[in-house]
């Protein structure tokens, strides 16, 4: 008899729980959070399964000739379901209020199983082991997330970041499908292997046009230079835990893909594809720190941050791969922290009035956890230590600055200035300038203050403890 | 035995924060109390620790921290996956600072007593203010170094933001964006000496022992040299202070001048001078021209000002400046004067800024033009800054004078003739300090007292033990400064060596 090879067990338990999601909604009353609490408990279940698998093995587990699951894999899923559990947090409270002056939302579990979807892509991007399957992933983790997007159908900002979205990532499939075309063509297979094999042997202008393309495609999905613009718009108008959503796991699934591309069939040409990131990193971690400068709302603001943010993590695939998966992997998590935990905090402040710097005015006076929450979030994302994002960026600047990048590294430490600018406009807004007239007071159900609090513990804490960072990379080697 | 203390240094006002969590912010005498008592604490305990220092300092140290000779050495390894580790040690130069800090801290929580806002979180910030700056006088390790060091601008920006005056917010701002550039170019160069240097370690220990490439050593050098000088405000970085000093708090004044721009000159003698001595020999008269303005045009902004906080920023400016004039002179007696520079400096400025908050809580205004006459009524504080002034202007019998003196020997044995001229014209400058110094006490302190200051009181109980106490260091290193000497001494002789054996720089190499 055939038996299921343990390690894909949590992903057919997220492949099956979404179907379950949407099956239970049908069942139960139309008011029930039986499906809420059952995606909780099978993504929760997930996420414990995924930490179950031991990371000993570089090489993976193959599965079929075309999933692998592996260590960086394994830790990627782990971020993708945390990301998914956060994220249904999020749109739990969303949808009750309907938070920043939007009209409330509709069909809870169809938005939870459709976010569960999206993070089942990123879970088939890092086990691809050949172009098809890869491109697969990347669609299945964006197409819902256009959905996700149109969701609140009585929002006409919604419907217009949705098309904005579904317009704009089109043309990056399209990009990507013709990359994807020219490196079959030069290579004869979709197979990463047969790939590499032919990589290594030598290169043509073929395979250039290919590399240029998947990279526009990418650079479209990863917000990077000059592919960027369409984030500001559709972060703002997407309903706020998609946009944390977007923020996280679209960008994780991204950069997931250029990892297994540029370590997998193009990594004999890494070095010579590494110019090119570094511009590509340099420039729009610029272009994201500037255009950040200048928001008063606060979502667009964030999806400045997180263009900025993309920047910075392509500088880690500068450097050899152990040190950029543990550093991509890394940052990634601590980005979601410090991601989320921002996001909480607007959520809560978004049910009581608008989604602006103003709006965060006294807040430290009102409610000294949210301003404490919020400080830890942006202090993190700019990479203060001793939080958890200083430590992040460091392992991206390491990786980076190991192959000799120091001036790419410079340049982008020198960025963080232009970034703590804006961060700690933020953090004024909500520390020193005073309400203007009365505030309503702030109310936080137990499941957003512990979301809260846990995540801003882990931002002060992930950073500095030793066994975090150490023990999530044990099966890395130097 | 003693090594566990003084790992306790930094942990201790980590752990004052967090057993202050639980407590309301209502119950302010609560937090009061347990927070003086916790700089008191650390202050009795940095105390004991140098005296032991003292006391064994000839014994061969810790092996493994030679050729420093590093005491109370600990290292433990931290994040395994960039093989940092956490490393602590001490020797003259750091124990002395330690204690700078101690004082520092200790009289800043007692003058904050009548802070306006939120106490809780004020004092709270103070001791992770504390915390950082402990830990770089503590970290042997650059990754830890840098990340205590880093960590003061969180701090720093919230205190002066929420609880300063002024234009705070922009004060606050312009001070953490300048120092965070400076860290920036700090970060950026540690890379570089980590893979540069060959040896798998963050350890200063570790990098001293090898000789980091020339080429790279010419262009990082510059980098770390002077992103450390950002945060002790050289020119053309010194542009922060004024504003950042004038709207902080009196507390967050007295530990930014008189500690936080300390780490700076700290790090360019124990990070860059120390690791790149080829390039420094190269690099350092270039930097003697930049001195220039800090010591000879610093005073002379200083004598146009009117705000005492203004003032006192711009004679830190000057006094910071012979610091860097002391390590650019690199012989040992100018190194010992600009770690004594250092160290007198912090007293003589916490007694500065204290005593100019104590005056300003009384009048409510910095500018002395609307002061006058006020020594009749708040004779004890008048006198504290008087000797602060004294101490600034290295009248004989306090601490400035041997610091001074010191800097102005050892930079005079330079042979090099721009070295020189810059000595010279420091030397002169002295003058002007006198002048804004005396000036600026003569307007405030006497002459005609307006109607309003009747009601003065002189310092209570509290404000008066925070000045002695600051006297009495100020008085004891001007009095008796051959035990301090000696141990500087032996703290420098091996970063001297290493800049002694640094092979002849071939310029443009």
């Amino acid at each position: 008899m055939y038996t299921l090879p343990n390690y894909l067990i949590p992903d057919v338990l997220l492949l099956v729980l979404p179907i379950l999601v949407i099956g239970a909604r049908l069942v139960c009353k139309k008011s029930s959070s039986i499906p809420w609490r059952l995606a909780n408990l099978g993504l929760v279940a997930t996420f414990i399964l995924l930490n179950l698998i031991p990371l000993t093995n570089n090489s993976g587990s193959y599965f079929l000739s075309n999933w692998r699951v592996d260590d960086f894999g394994v830790l990627m899923r782990e971020v993708f379901v945390l990301s998914a559990i956060l994220g249904t947090w999020l749109a739990k409270d969303y949808f009750n209020h309907g938070a920043d002056g939007k009209p409330a939302m509709m069909h809870l579990a169809e938005f939870v199983g459709t976010l569960m979807f999206a993070t089942f892509g990123g879970f088939i991007v890092v086990s691809a082991c050949d172009m098809l399957t890869l491109f697969l992933g990347l669609e299945m983790a964006t197409i819902p997330m256009y959905a996700l997007t149109a969701w609140n159908k009585k929002d006409q900002y919604g419907s217009e970041a949705a098309t904005k979205y579904i317009l704009m990532g089109s043309v990056a499939t399209a990009f990507e499908l013709f990359g994807f075309s020219y490196l079959y063509g030069f290579a004869g297979s979709i197979h990463f292997d047969q790939i590499l094999a032919a990589v290594s042997a030598g290169t043509n202008p073929l395979l250039w046009i290919a590399i240029l393309f998947i990279f526009c495609g990418i650079g479209f999905k990863l917000t990077l230079f000059p592919f960027y613009t369409w984030a500001p718009d559709v972060y703002e108008g997407a309903p706020s835990p998609v946009t944390a959503v977007l923020s996280v796991t679209s960008k994780a699934t991204a950069i997931a893909f250029l990892v297994v591309l540029i370590y997998g069939p193009l990594a004999a040409i890494q070095e010579q594809v590494a110019p090119l990131i570094a511009l590509l990193a340099c420039v729009t971690l610029f272009v994201g720190n500037l255009g950040a400068l200048k928001q008063s709302r606060l979502r667009r603001f964030m999806a400045y941050s997180s263009i900025a943010q993309a920047g910075y993590i392509m500088i880690a695939l500068l450097g050899p791969e152990e040190m950029t998966k543990t550093a991509i992997v890394y940052y990634i998590f601590v980005y979601a922290v410090a991601n989320y935990l921002a996001f909480f905090v607007f959520g809560v402040i978004g049910h009581y009035r608008e989604e602006s710097f103003d709006s965060l005015r006294g807040l430290s006076k009102q409610n000294t956890l949210l301003a404490v929450a919020l400080a830890a979030a942006m202090f993190s994302l700019a990479g203060i230590p001793p939080l958890a994002g200083f430590f992040g960026k460091f392992h991206l600047f390491f990786s980076g600055a190991s192959t000799g990048h120091y001036f790419v590294v410079a340049f982008a430490v020198l960025n963080n200035v232009l970034a703590l600018y804006y961060y700690l406009q933020v953090i004024k807004s909500a520390w020193t300038d005073d309400a203007e007239g009365e505030l309503s007071p702030i109310r936080m159900v137990k499941r957003q203050r512990f979301a809260i609090i846990a995540l801003m513990v882990a931002t002060l804490l992930l950073g500095v403890l030793p066994f975090l960072s150490n023990n999530v990379f044990t099966g890395f080697t130097f | 035995m003693e090594t566990l203390l003084f790992n306790l240094i930094w942990l201790i006002p980590i752990l004052t924060v967090l057993v202050c969590i639980p407590v309301p912010g209502s119950k302010t005498n609560v937090l009061k109390a347990i927070h003086t008592f916790s700089g008191t604490l650390v202050l009795a305990l940095v105390g004991y620790l140098a005296y032991h220092l003292y006391t064994i300092s000839g014994t061969p140290a810790h092996e493994s921290a030679a050729p420093l000779l590093l005491r109370f050495f600990t290292d433990i390894p931290w994040l395994n996956a960039f093989n940092v580790h956490y490393i602590v040690g001490a020797d003259g130069l750091n124990i002395f600072l330690l204690l700078l800090t101690a004082v520092i801290v200790w009289g800043g929580i007692l003058v904050s007593y009548n802070i306006k806002g939120n106490q809780k979180v004020f004092f709270a910030l103070i001791q992770l203010l504390a915390t950082s700056v402990y830990g770089v006088f503590m970290s042997m390790d650059l990754v830890l170094f840098f990340v205590f060091y880093e960590m003061e601008a969180l701090c720093m920006y919230l205190m002066i933001a929420c609880y300063g005056s002024g234009r705070k917010d922009y004060g606050g701002k312009k001070l953490t964006l300048t120092l965070a550039f400076g860290s920036s170019m700090i970060l950026a160069t540690l890379f570089g000496i980590y893979f540069e240097g060959g040896v798998n370690s963050w350890s200063i220990v570790e990098l001293s022992k090898v000789t980091l490439p020339m080429d790279f050593q010419m262009w990082a050098f510059p980098l770390l040299f002077m992103g450390f000088a950002v945060s002790s405000s050289l020119f053309p970085f010194h542009f922060w202070s004024p504003d950042g000093h004038a709207s902080a708090p009196t507390a967050v004044s007295m530990l930014a001048a008189g500690v936080m721009m300390k780490m700076g000159a700290y790090g360019c003698l124990r990070i860059a001078l120390f690791l790149m001595p080829e390039a420094a020999k190269i690099w350092l008269p270039y930097v003697v021209l930049l001195l220039i303005f800090n010591v000879v045009l610093g005073p002379f902004i200083a004598l146009r000002h009117k705000d005492l906080k203004y003032i006192t920023a711009y004679s830190s400016i000057s006094h910071l400046g012979l610091i860097f004039l002391g390590l650019a002179a690199l012989t040992p007696v100018g190194l010992r004067g600009a770690s004594l520079q250092m160290i007198s400096h912090g007293f003589l400025t916490g007694l500065f800024f204290a005593t100019i908050g104590m005056i300003y809580e009384r009048t409510h205004t910095r500018d002395i033009t609307q002061m006058g006459g006020i020594m009749r009524k708040i004779p004890f504080l008048g006198v504290g800054f008087v000797i602060a002034g004294f101490a600034g202007l290295g009248l004989p019998g306090f601490s400035g004078f041997v610091a001074e003196s010191n800097i102005f020997i050892g930079a005079f044995q330079q042979e090099d003739t721009v070295t020189r001229i810059v000595t010279i014209l420091a030397i002169l400058s002295i003058t002007t300090t006198a002048v804004y110094i005396l000036q600026t006490a003569n307007r405030m302190l006497h002459g005609n007292m307006p109607a309003k200051y009747e009601t003065l009181t002189d310092g209570c109980f509290r404000e008066k033990l925070v000045v002695v106490v600051l006297v009495l260091c100020l008085l004891l290193i001007g009095i008796f400064p051959g035990w301090i000497c000696d141990l500087l001494d032996q703290s420098i002789a091996p970063i001297f060596a290493k800049i002694s054996q640094a092979a002849a720089p071939v310029v443009g190499g």
